[in-house]
């Protein structure tokens, strides 16, 4: 690559050194106002000598009763704010489930199941095996054992089966990892799209581990793949209202009852994406699991584009022209998921952006609107706010969308890429696949926030932000990473080859 | 073949697949050698019989999670075949996996067992399956196991095993690692398979222009590797004591002393002489014998390195002396595997031959382990081989009998042959082998 010539080198080092001093000043604005106040009221009172404060002091006229008033009230005001705000949520831990490698699934068992199953439909065939070579997903995905048999047998037995083995394996290590005893847990909030059987996932938990009966828990069935941050949403604003309490979450989603059998191309998608996936999440307000968290949460946003018809309908579960129910993704996904994207930002920006990002993109919004300037929209830098990204691994076309819209470097999105070629889209469990790679490359110091988005039906963009309390250090012993972490990441062509 | 009641005797079949847990990765290729091509047109049927005290406590997800772990050192046979430019084809290890089907059976394995001395082979059919290569090559698996519960409890393990990947000796090493597997053990790494070296220290002499006696052209085949026969072919078995053999062993060779010749020479000559009786037409001056080479196979890789040789008699065999046949068939074996080496090497291995059944052939696998296959530390009630694809010349496999119980020191003799000879072949065996 030719070396920039010298006016342009110059020209970008200036331009860089400016930037960075344009976001110094407007970020630490109120300590460059308040050094130089506090220097001249410190300097003032050096000059001055203890009786000329006395002085000042008794000028004032205070009686004890103003003094002790204006104390109270003080003290009153602190209480009040201290008590107004909201509780610190704390992340203690959380465990994903980790599939057992023989419900691996190779290309070409899929491609060679796919030929059987629709060897009525070639064209079929071919879709989908264009669609498994551009996906992104690698050959250690895993599908429940009820979709490995030819044909699938669905069954509900069998999806009460899968949810066990997903539910109970990531709660198990959940518990064995923060030593939570179940009797210990306040509320339980279970989210599966896909499948709601009676009694509820959430029953099925509370049998299991012997819950207790006065134990707050809820079943958020049809909310998509971001019903997970739809349920911490829920558990924040639970635990605001119940004092030293703690709250787990489980996401997961169940695909033995939701193998499409049809030849429909747009439903056959989900079928070459969606895999088994799951993972349990411990909050707590507890003070005194301020020191073990891992992290804090800091906000939630929840963006609904339901109202439009088109955001509305574009994916939706029905059944195709031969009765087969799948689920059918429409053309413009993309596009929706970008519009949602972009109100999702527009409420989160003010939130976690620096002041010198939030300006820029004042000025540029004036520009367009006041004066009619015909620019772009400024698209804030949100690498200034966040160290870390996860964004939904729901398929290798959200990933790039979202790297191009939010200019993200390689390594930002690496965690989702990879999660993506490692587990599939395991649905809403997958933001914390790509949370616990990040852990497992030993990226996540002390102070570092992360931000967690994930797109569904409906259609949803919902954001959390979380805050890391304690660096963590790598290698870690456990966590579905640990036999494979060497191995990311991996190069992942655009077009493997069958 | 359905019973009395509505429901057929193995039902409830369930297909998946299976393969190896670990990724292979991309582009790894196996090439099979010169040899393994000429036996690509024969597959080994073998089904393992398991009493329930071996297969207690045991599921089919236990199994499955086993053969994950199994497959992780075979991922070769987990492939699929593909063919290069010139038309050869080699094996994509691309984890496309191994067949796995699931049955249930009506019987118990006793009552089985029982049906089975009376069938003509059919009812052991249902308890492997009979796929071949082809005739999309691309997703054939070469490996076909199945597993049917009987209703004591008991269990059969089926394998359909493409020869392709190996001999019989090769096929038993295979399905004896899936035991160690289950019982906990660790397999040790093969040695990677030098291909090249071993097709080269058989072939020392310069390349003859003639056909090897002990193959026969056929097809061509193109992609569904199965010769076309002329006749329908059936097996059927005979189990043979202790008693039964030391008995036929001295009616041939005389009293048993030095010098002695083996059962098997033994038994192919019988067998040679009987079959020359029966048969319309010529009698049969040619037998092909195919034993074990101990030094062929390196442990744990599998290949194809059984012996062939020819046996040929200028004599008349109806007539002949079965001692002298059987000295014959002992010391005038010519090894042929160099020459069929050859012939494959100048078709580039687009050759389709078959070697079993292209002359009369018998197979000496009483040095097979297939009693190896341990669940639970006890070795199968019995395991029954079969081989399809045979020519029409016919086969006469010896088997190791069951190793433990009153049948200890048995053996199995399996013939495969056309159909309208069966009942003659019976009646005349029988006779000789004085059984009832």
């Amino acid at each position: 690559m030719p070396s920039p010539t010298v006016p342009e080198f110059s020209k970008s080092v200036k331009l860089k050194y400016v930037k960075l001093g344009y976001q110094y000043l407007v970020n630490h604005i109120l300590t460059f106002l308040l050094v130089p106040v506090t220097l001249s009221i410190a300097l003032q009172l050096i000059h001055s000598s203890p009786n000329d404060l006395l002085a000042l002091w008794n000028s004032l006229h205070f009686d004890l009763v103003q003094v002790a008033c204006s104390l109270f009230l003080i003290v009153y005001i602190a209480t009040f704010y201290f008590l107004s705000r909201p509780r610190t949520i704390y992340l203690v831990d959380y465990a994903c489930f980790k599939p057992p490698c023989s419900l691996r699934v190779p290309f070409a068992t899929c491609l060679e199941h796919g030929r059987i199953i629709l060897s009525s439909q070639p064209k079929a065939i071919q879709f989908q095996m264009r669609i498994l070579e551009r996906s992104g997903l690698g050959e250690e995905t895993a599908l429940p054992p009820a979709i490995h048999y030819l044909p699938p047998e669905p069954n509900m037995a069998a999806a009460r089966e899968e949810a066990e083995m997903v539910i109970f394996s990531a709660m198990d290590s959940l518990l064995k990892k923060t030593g939570l005893k179940p009797k210990d847990i306040d509320i339980l909030i279970v989210n599966c799209s896909l499948f709601s059987p009676t009694p509820s996932l959430s029953a099925m938990v509370v049998n299991k581990y012997k819950l207790r009966s006065n134990i707050k828990s809820f079943n958020l069935a049809g909310m998509g793949c971001s019903a997970g941050l739809i349920s911490i949403d829920l558990a924040r604003d639970l635990l605001q209202g119940h004092p030293n309490s703690n709250a787990v979450i489980v996401s997961t989603e169940i695909l033995t009852p939701n193998c499409y059998m049809g030849n429909e191309r747009s439903m056959l998608l989900p079928n070459c994406l969606f895999r088994m996936g799951g993972a349990a999440i411990l909050l707590s307000n507890r003070w005194s699991d301020r020191k073990q968290a891992k992290y804090r949460l800091v906000h939630v946003v929840r963006t609904h584009k339901g109202a439009e018809d088109k955001a509305y309908r574009c994916v939706q579960q029905e059944e195709d022209p031969e009765g087969h129910v799948g689920i059918s993704l429409s053309i413009d996904l993309m596009a929706i998921a970008a519009d949602a994207l972009k109100s999702n930002i527009t409420t989160i920006g003010p939130l976690v952006l620096p002041a010198s990002e939030q300006l820029l993109f004042l000025f540029s919004l004036l520009q367009r609107k006041i004066f009619k300037k015909k620019s772009k929209a400024y698209v804030p830098d949100f690498k200034q706010a966040f160290e870390h990204f996860c964004i939904h691994a729901g398929g290798r076309a959200v990933i790039d969308e979202l790297q191009k819209n939010l200019q993200l470097s390689a390594e930002h999105v690496e965690a989702s890429r990879m999660t993506l070629h490692r587990f599939g889209n395991t649905s809403s469990s997958s933001l914390w696949y790509e949370m616990s790679y990040i852990e497992a490359k030993g990226r996540m110091k002390r102070g570092d926030r992360i931000w967690q988005i994930a797109f569904g039906s409906g259609f949803k963009c919902n954001s959390a932000v979380w805050k890391c309390n304690k660096t963590i250090k790598a290698p870690i012993d456990d966590g579905p990473w640990v036999d494979c972490i060497e191995r990311y990441p991996v190069y992942i062509p655009d077009v493997v080859k069958l | 073949m359905v019973s009395s009641d509505e429901q057929p005797l193995v039902h409830d079949i369930r297909l998946s697949t299976v393969g190896p847990g670990r990724v292979t990765g991309q582009d790894v290729v196996h090439e099979p050698t010169n040899m393994d091509q000429a036996m690509k047109l024969h597959y080994l049927r073998g089904v393992y019989y398991f009493k329930s005290q071996a297969v207690q406590g045991l599921t089919t997800s236990k199994i499955k999670e086993s053969i994950f772990t199994w497959l992780n050192n075979f991922y070769h046979t987990c492939g699929g075949f593909r063919r290069a430019e010139s038309g050869r084809p080699y094996i994509k290890c691309n984890d496309c996996g191994a067949r796995f089907i699931e049955a249930q059976c009506v019987k118990t394995l006793d009552e089985w067992l029982q049906l089975e001395k009376d069938d003509d082979g059919s009812l052991r059919r249902m308890l492997v399956s009979n796929q071949v290569v082809g005739p999309e090559l691309f997703f054939s698996p070469l490996v076909l196991l199945q597993i049917t519960w009987f209703k004591c409890g008991g269990m059969s393990v089926g394998l359909s095993w493409a020869h392709v990947l190996g001999d019989a000796f090769s096929a038993a090493d295979f399905m004896n690692s899936l035991g160690q597997v289950m019982a906990g053990h660790q397999l040790a790494q093969p040695l990677k398979l030098a291909q090249s070296h071993i097709s080269a220290k058989i072939s020392p002499s310069p390349p003859k222009s003639k056909d090897p006696l002990s193959v026969k052209r056929v097809g061509p085949v193109g992609d569904h590797w199965i010769a076309a026969n002329n006749s329908k072919m059936k097996a059927f078995s005979f189990n043979l004591t202790s008693t039964q053999i030391s008995h036929f062993h001295t009616k041939v060779c005389g009293q048993i002393g030095t010098n002695q010749i083996p059962f098997f020479e033994c038994l192919c000559a019988v067998i040679w002489k009987v079959v020359a009786k029966i048969r319309d037409g010529p009698e049969p001056k040619m037998v092909t014998i195919s034993k074990n080479d101990p030094h062929g196979r390196k442990n744990g890789i599998l290949s194809n390195g059984q012996l062939i040789s020819i046996v040929k008699a200028d004599f008349s065999i109806m007539e002949a002396n079965p001692k002298e046949l059987a000295e014959l068939v002992l010391n005038q074996a010519m090894d042929e595997r160099s020459t069929i080496v050859e012939a494959v090497e100048r078709d580039q291995g687009l050759s389709d031959l078959i070697v079993y059944g292209a002359n009369l052939t018998f197979v000496d696998l009483e040095e097979a382990d297939f009693y190896g296959l341990e669940l639970k530390a006890q070795k199968p009630a019995y395991v029954g081989y079969t081989i399809d694809g045979v020519g029409d010349g016919g086969v006469v496999l010896l088997l190791p009998g069951p190793k433990d119980g009153p049948h200890n020191g048995g053996k199995v003799v399996t013939l495969i042959m056309p159909e309208d000879q069966v009942l003659k072949l019976k009646f005349e065996l029988k006779k000789e082998f004085s059984i009832a």
